[in-house]
C-alpha cells in the first residue's frame, strides 16, 4: 500500500529529473513521452495504493515515513505521507486526469521548440500536487503547497517572450505567497501551542477558541488563494495565459481544488471553529455568483472556463464549508473530469483555429469539429448538472446539504439555485455561440484539420475519456438513494449531521436547481442560439462585470501602489539622503582632520601602532569607567 | 593526520599558499591552478572533519591549543562546535567558486590576486575556528586587509569611493570591538573563549554588537553596502554577501548572545526591532532596485535581518534556523552573484532595464537564475524555506508580530525576487543583450552548479543542518552553557 504511495510521488520527480538533466541529448518527442509514462506510472502507483487500501478491513489508513526531513529540539517534521481514503481519492484523481492530460499535451505541444521545458515543468508540477495530497502532516502539505505555486507560477509563464504571460504568472505567484504565509502563520500557532505538525495531534487540541479560529482563518486564507475565492481571486482569470492544457490540469482539475481537499483534510479544526468553517461557506457562495456573473460578459473562450471554474469551485466551498466534505470532494471529482474536458475541448478548437481564442469570431465550427462538438456538450451538460450527467449527482447534493442550517442555510439555497441557473445561461451562451449554426467566414479561412482528424490521436484520446467520465462519472453516488463516497471518506471527513439532509429535501432541492439549470440553458437559446435577438445592452452592468467588479484597480491601488510608493520614498529619501552620504561624509570629515594631523604621518610603523592603541586604549578606559 | 591538526590545517595551508604565490615568480596558469588546487583540497579537509565530528558530542571538537601571552591568558586555541563546522564548510565551498571564477575570467595581476584570494580564505576560517577573543580580532582583521585591496584595485569605476566608505564603516566598527575586546578579557582575567565566564556589561555587549551589525549589515548600519557590492568584483561581492556578512551573525551568536546573557535579554527587543528592520527595508528597497547586483545585495541585508531575528528570539526553532539559513542564504547569495557577474561579462551591463529576454537560447542561464532566484525566495520544500520557517516559527514563540513581519517579508521576496528574474530572463531582449551573448559555458556551469546542488541536496534534508547545529535537543541550553 505504502509502496503504491512512494511511485506514485516518485515516478513524476524521476521524470522532471531526467528530462531536466538530459537535456538537449534527447529529442523533444522523447521528453513528451518521458513526462507522459512517468504519469502513468504514477497512476498505477495510485491504484495499487487505492485497491490495497480498500482490502484492508475498515480501510483506516497508514502514514509511512523516509526519513525526518526538518527538526529542531523537539518539534520534527518526518518526510512521511498519508495514504488513507481521502489522500487515495485525491491520488487517483490527480494522476488520472493528469495522465490523460499530459497524454493530450503529447499532441497539442508538438512543434513547440520549448517542448522539453513544458514536459519537465508539467512533471515537476504532478509530482508536486502528489506531495501536495499525499503530505503526511500539514508542513510537507505546505510544501506541496508551494511547490504547485511554483510549477503553476512556471507554466503560466511559459511563453515568456510575452509580458503579459510573465505579468499573470507573477501576480499568481505573489497571491498564492500571500495565502501560503497566512498558512505559514497558523502553523506558527500550531507549533507554539503543540510542538507539532501532525494531523493526528493537531486535530484534537485544547487551545482557546481565539487561537483556534486565527489558525482556521489561517488556513482558509491560504485555501482562498489556491482556489481563486473571493478575495483573492484574481489571479486566476489572468492564469489562462500559460498552454491550454496547464488551465485543464492545473488551474481546472487539480491544483485549484486543493483549498477544498484542505478544508477536508482539517475538518477537526475548521469544526473547532464553526465561525471560520461558515466563512468559507459563504465565501464560497458568494463566489459561484460573482464568477457565473463575470463569466456571462467574457469572449475570451478560456475565460468564460475559468470563471466557471471560480464558480464550481464556490460549489464545493460551500459544501465543505458548511460540514458536507464528501460532498465538496465529490464535486471535485466530477469537476476535474468534465472541467478538463471542456478546456480541452476548447483547446481542440483553438487549435484548429490557429491560436484564436475570441468566441464571438468562432460561431459554427461545430460543423467542422462534429467530434469535439459533441464531447464538449456532454460536458457543457456535466457543468450545468443536467440528469444523468455527473454534475447533477455532485452539484445537487452540494445545495441540499444546506437547507437544514437556519436562515444562512436558506442564503445559501438560494445562491446554489441562483448559481444553476447562471451556469445555464453562461456555459450554453458559450455553446450557441461557437458550436451550432453555419460556420462563419473566420471559421471557414482560418480552420484546419491535422491529418484529416480533428486532432492528433493523442489529443482526441483523452477527450473522449473524459467525456465517458463526465457523462458516468457521477453515478458512483446519488445522495438520496446509494452513498458509496460519502461511506468511502468516512474515516477521513465524516459528514456533520447538519450537513445531512433527508432524501426528500435532496429530492425537490435536485428539482430545483435542475430546473434552474434547464432556465438557464433557455435563456442562453433565447438570446444567443436563434441569432435574431440582439444582447440586451445594459451599459452600466456590462462594464462592472467586464472590469470584474475593479478588484484588479483596488488591489493596485490598496497594496501595489503603497508598497511601491514606500519603496520609492525609502530609497529617495532615506537611502539616498541619510544612509549613503553617511560614509563618505564620514570620510570628508576624515580627510579634513587629516591636514591637521599630517605632522602625525610620520611614516613609521611604531608611530601607527602607538595611535592605534593609545586609541583603542582611550575606549577602552571609556568602557571601563561606563560600564 | 589526527583530527585537531586539521582545523590548523584549514587556516594556514590557504595562507602558506598565499605566501608561495606571492613569493615565487609563477606564470599566470601556475598561480592560478595552485589557488584552485589548493582551495579545492580546503574543500576536502573540510569533508574529511565533517565525516570525523562527532554531532552527538557536546563542547569543542578538533581542538588545539598553544600558549601565547601567559600571564594575559592568551593562546593560539582553535577547534569547532557543530554550527562553527557548517560555517566552515560554507567558506571553503564558497572560496573554491570563487577562486576558480577569478581564474575562469582571467583576472589581471594574478599573484597579487591570487595571493590575496588564498589569504582570504584562511583569515575567515580562522574567524569561525578561533576561541581566543584577541586571536578572533586578529583574523576579523586580517580577513578585511584582503578584502580592502580586492575592491580597491579589481573593482569597477567607482571603486576608490567604495573602498573608502567599507574602510571607515569596518574601521569604525574593529575599534570599538577592540576596546571592548581588550576590557572583557582583562575584567575576565581571561581572553579564552571557552573558558571565560559571561559578563553582565551593556557597554561591552554594544561595543561587539556594533562590530557585527556593521559587518551582517543590519538597518541603519549598512551604508557601506550598495557601493561596494556593486563595485567589488563578482566573486568578491559574492565572498562578501556569502561567508563576510556570516562572520557578522556568527559573532553575535558565539560572542554577544553567549557571553552577555543579560544584556541580550536586556536589548531583545531593541536588536529583534534591527532585524526586523533590516528585514523589511531591505526587501522594500531590493524590489526598487534597479540593477542585478542591488537586487540580491539588499536582500542579502534582508536575509542578515532574519537570521538576526532567529538569534534573537532565543528560541530553539530560532536558533536551528538562523544556523541553517546562514549557510543557506551564503550558498544562494555566492550562486547569484556568480550568475550576475556572468551576465554582466556577457551584456557590459548589470542595469535592469537593458536586460532581459536572456531566457531564449540559454537554458543553462535560465535554469540555473531560475532555480536560485527561487530558493531565494523561499518557496516551500527548499533549504532556505526551512529556514526561514523554523526562524519565523521560534520568533512567534517569542511575540506574535515578529512572525508577522517576517511573513509580510515572505510576500516581499516574492515580489523582488521574480522582478529580478523576470528583468534578466523574460520578455523582449534587453538592450545591451546581443545575439551572440552566449549561454553559460561548461568552465562557469562547473563553478555555479555544485553550490547549487549542495543547495538541492539541503533541501532533502535540512534537518541535516537543523539538528546537527547544537548538540542534544535543547539548543537554547546549549547557547546559555555557552556551547560547553
Amino acid at each position: 500500500m505504502t509502496g503504491g504511495a512512494w511511485l506514485c510521488l516518485a515516478a513524476p520527480l524521476v521524470g522532471a529529473a531526467a528530462i531536466t538533466a538530459l537535456g538537449t541529448s534527447i529529442p523533444r518527442r522523447a521528453a513528451a513521452w518521458i513526462s507522459t509514462l512517468s504519469t502513468f506510472v504514477a497512476l498505477a502507483g495510485a491504484l495499487w495504493a487505492f485497491f490495497s487500501l480498500r482490502s484492508q478491513p475498515g480501510h483506516r489508513g497508514e502514514l509511512t515515513t523516509a526519513w525526518t526531513w526538518l527538526q529542531s529540539g523537539n518539534f520534527k517534521v518526518g518526510l512521511e505521507l498519508l495514504v488513507d481514503p481521502l489522500s487515495t481519492m485525491m491520488m487517483l484523481i490527480v494522476s488520472g486526469v493528469g495522465a490523460l492530460i499530459v497524454l493530450y499535451s503529447v499532441g497539442y505541444m508538438d512543434g513547440d521548440d520549448q517542448e522539453r521545458r513544458y514536459f519537465a515543468y508539467m512533471s515537476l508540477f504532478v509530482f508536486s500536487m502528489l506531495m501536495l495530497v499525499e503530505g503526511g502532516n500539514l508542513l510537507l502539505l505546505l510544501v506541496g503547497w508551494g511547490l504547485v505555486g511554483l510549477s503553476s507560477y512556471l507554466l503560466i509563464g511559459f511563453w515568456h517572450e510575452r509580458p503579459s504571460a510573465v505579468q499573470a504568472a507573477k501576480k499568481a505567484f505573489v497571491m498564492n505567497a500571500f495565502g501560503d504565509a497566512t498558512m505559514a502563520f497558523a502553523f506558527f500557532i500550531l507549533i507554539a501551542h503543540t510542538h507539532s505538525l501532525s494531523f493526528a495531534t493537531d486535530f484534537h487540541l485544547h487551545l482557546s477558541t481565539t487561537a483556534t479560529s486565527l489558525v482556521a482563518l489561517g488556513l482558509l486564507g491560504g485555501a482562498a488563494a489556491k482556489s481563486a475565492q473571493i478575495p483573492l481571486h484574481t489571479w486566476l482569470p489572468d492564469a489562462m495565459e500559460g498552454p491550454t492544457p496547464v488551465s485543464a490540469l492545473i488551474h481546472a482539475a487539480t491544483m485549484v481544488t486543493a483549498g477544498v481537499y484542505l478544508i477536508a483534510r482539517t475538518h477537526p479544526l475548521f469544526e473547532q471553529a464553526r465561525t471560520v468553517e461558515l466563512l468559507a461557506a459563504g465565501s464560497g457562495a458568494l463566489t459561484l455568483l460573482v464568477a457565473g456573473l463575470v463569466a456571462l460578459v467574457q469572449t475570451d473562450i478560456k475565460r468564460v472556463i475559468a470563471y466557471s471554474t471560480m464558480s464550481q469551485i464556490g460549489y464545493m466551498f460551500l459544501g465543505a464549508g458548511v460540514g458536507a466534505y464528501a460532498n465538496g470532494m465529490f464535486h471535485l471529482m466530477t469537476h476535474a473530469f468534465f472541467k478538463a474536458l471542456l478546456f480541452m475541448g476548447a483547446g481542440l478548437v483553438i487549435h484548429a483555429l490557429g491560436g484564436e481564442q475570441d468566441i464571438r469570431l468562432m460561431r459554427g465550427v461545430g460543423r467542422l469539429m462534429p467530434y469535439t462538438k459533441w464531447c464538449f456538450l456532454a460536458g457543457a451538460l456535466a457543468l450545468v448538472g443536467v440528469p444523468p450527467f455527473s454534475g447533477f449527482f455532485s452539484k445537487d447534493s452540494i445545495v441540499a446539504a444546506t437547507v437544514n442550517l437556519g436562515w444562512y442555510g436558506w442564503v445559501f439555497w438560494a445562491c446554489g439555485v441562483a448559481g444553476a441557473l447562471l451556469t445555464g445561461v453562461y456555459t450554453f451562451r458559450l455553446w450557441f455561440l461557437v458550436f451550432p449554426g453555419e460556420p462563419s467566414p473566420f471559421v471557414r479561412e482560418h480552420h484546419h484539420r491535422h491529418h484529416g482528424l480533428e486532432g492528433p490521436w493523442t489529443m482526441l484520446l483523452p477527450v473522449g475519456l473524459l467525456a465517458v467520465l463526465a457523462t458516468i462519472g457521477g453515478w458512483i453516488q446519488w445522495a438520496p438513494r446509494w452513498h458509496y463516497l460519502t461511506s468511502w471518506l468516512e474515516p477521513a471527513a465524516r459528514t456533520l449531521a447538519a450537513a445531512e439532509p433527508t432524501s426528500s429535501q435532496e429530492y425537490w432541492t435536485s428539482a430545483a436547481t435542475v430546473l434552474a439549470g434547464l432556465v438557464g440553458i433557455a435563456i442562453a437559446w433565447w438570446v444567443y442560439g436563434r441569432e435574431a435577438l440582439p444582447v440586451p445592452e445594459a451599459p452600466f452592468w456590462r462594464r462592472t462585470l467586464e472590469h470584474k467588479l475593479w478588484f484588479d484597480e483596488l488591489y493596485d491601488a490598496l497594496f501595489y501602489a503603497p508598497s511601491a510608493a514606500l519603496s520609492n520614498w525609502l530609497r529617495r529619501d532615506i537611502e539616498e539622503q541619510v544612509v549613503l552620504p553617511t560614509g563618505p561624509d564620514l570620510g570628508e570629515t576624515a580627510l579634513e582632520a587629516g591636514g591637521v594631523v599630517r605632522r602625525l604621518q610620520t611614516g613609521l610603523l611604531r608611530t601607527y601602532v602607538f595611535f592605534l592603541a593609545s586609541g583603542a586604549a582611550v575606549i577602552a578606559v571609556v568602557f571601563l569607567i561606563v560600564k | 593526520v589526527s583530527s585537531a591538526a586539521i582545523t590548523s590545517a584549514l587556516i594556514w595551508l590557504p595562507i602558506a599558499a598565499a605566501i608561495v604565490v606571492w613569493v615565487l615568480p609563477l606564470s599566470r596558469y601556475a598561480t592560478g591552478s595552485l589557488a584552485v588546487l589548493v582551495s579545492l583540497v580546503e574543500v576536502g579537509l573540510w569533508i574529511e572533519q565533517a565525516a570525523r565530528f562527532d554531532f552527538g558530542r557536546s563542547g569543542l571538537q578538533f581542538a588545539e591549543r598553544a600558549n601565547w601571552f601567559s600571564d594575559l591568558h592568551v593562546s593560539y586555541h582553535v577547534g569547532e562546535y557543530a554550527f562553527s563546522l557548517w560555517l566552515v564548510g560554507l567558506t571553503v565551498a564558497a572560496m573554491a567558486a570563487c577562486v576558480s571564477y577569478g581564474f575562469w575570467v582571467g583576472r589581471e595581476r594574478p599573484r597579487a590576486y591570487f595571493g590575496l584570494m588564498l589569504f582570504l580564505t584562511g583569515s575567515v576560517v580562522g574567524v569561525f575556528v578561533a576561541q581566543d577573543l584577541l586571536l578572533f580580532y586578529a583574523f576579523f582583521e586580517a580577513m578585511l586587509i584582503p578584502l580592502y585591496v580586492l575592491i580597491g584595485v579589481w573593482g569597477g569605476p567607482g571603486r576608490l569611493g567604495a573602498t573608502l566608505t567599507f574602510v571607515l564603516y569596518t574601521m569604525a566598527g574593529s575599534l570599538l570591538m577592540l576596546a571592548a575586546v581588550i576590557v572583557y578579557g582583562l575584567q575576565v582575567g581571561t581572553f579564552d573563549l571557552v573558558d571565560s565566564p559571561t559578563s553582565i556589561s551593556r557597554w561591552l555587549f554594544l561595543g561587539f554588537m556594533f562590530a557585527f551589525v556593521i559587518k551582517a549589515p543590519l538597518f541603519p548600519f549598512h551604508g557601506w553596502l550598495p557601493d561596494t557590492y556593486r563595485e567589488a568584483p563578482p566573486e568578491v561581492t559574492a565572498v562578501l554577501s556569502g561567508v563576510i556578512a556570516k562572520a557578522g551573525t556568527y559573532g553575535m551568536l558565539r560572542i554577544a548572545i553567549a557571553k552577555f546573557p543579560d544584556p541580550t535579554s536586556y536589548y531583545r527587543t531593541t536588536m529583534l526591532a534591527l532585524a526586523a528592520a533590516a528585514l523589511v527595508y531591505g526587501s522594500l528597497l531590493a524590489f526598487r532596485s534597479r540593477d542585478f547586483r542591488g537586487v540580491v545585495a539588499y536582500s542579502s541585508m534582508a536575509q542578515s535581518g532574519l537570521i538576526a531575528l532567529g538569534l534573537f528570539s532565543g528560541t530553539n526553532l530560532g536558533f536551528d534556523g538562523a544556523v541553517l539559513q546562514m549557510v543557506a542564504h551564503g550558498l544562494i547569495s555566492v550562486s547569484l552573484f556568480l550568475i550576475a557577474g556572468t551576465v554582466e561579462r556577457r551584456t557590459t551591463s548589470g542595469e535592469l532595464a537593458l536586460l532581459g529576454g536572456m531566457a531564449k537560447g540559454r537554458p543553462g542561464l535560465a535554469t540555473l537564475l531560475m532555480t536560485t532566484g527561487i530558493i531565494s525566495l523561499a518557496v516551500p520544500g527548499s533549504a532556505s524555506f526551512a529556514g526561514e520557517f523554523l526562524i519565523l516559527a521560534g520568533s512567534f514563540q517569542r511575540a506574535w508580530w515578529w512572525a508577522a513581519i517576517g511573513a509580510g517579508a515572505i510576500v516581499l521576496a516574492a515580489m523582488y525576487m521574480l522582478r529580478l528574474i523576470s528583468a534578466v530572463l523574460h520578455e523582449a531582449r534587453g538592450s545591451t543583450v546581443s545575439d551572440e551573448a552566449m549561454d553559460l559555458r561548461p568552465g562557469e556551469l562547473a563553478l555555479i552548479v555544485p553550490l547549487v546542488g549542495v543547495l538541492l541536496a539541503l533541501s532533502f534534508w535540512p534537518a541535516g543542518i537543523s539538528h546537527h547545529s547544537f548538540a542534544g535537543d535543547n539548543p537554547s541550553a546549549v547557547v546559555k552553557g555557552q556551547f560547553r
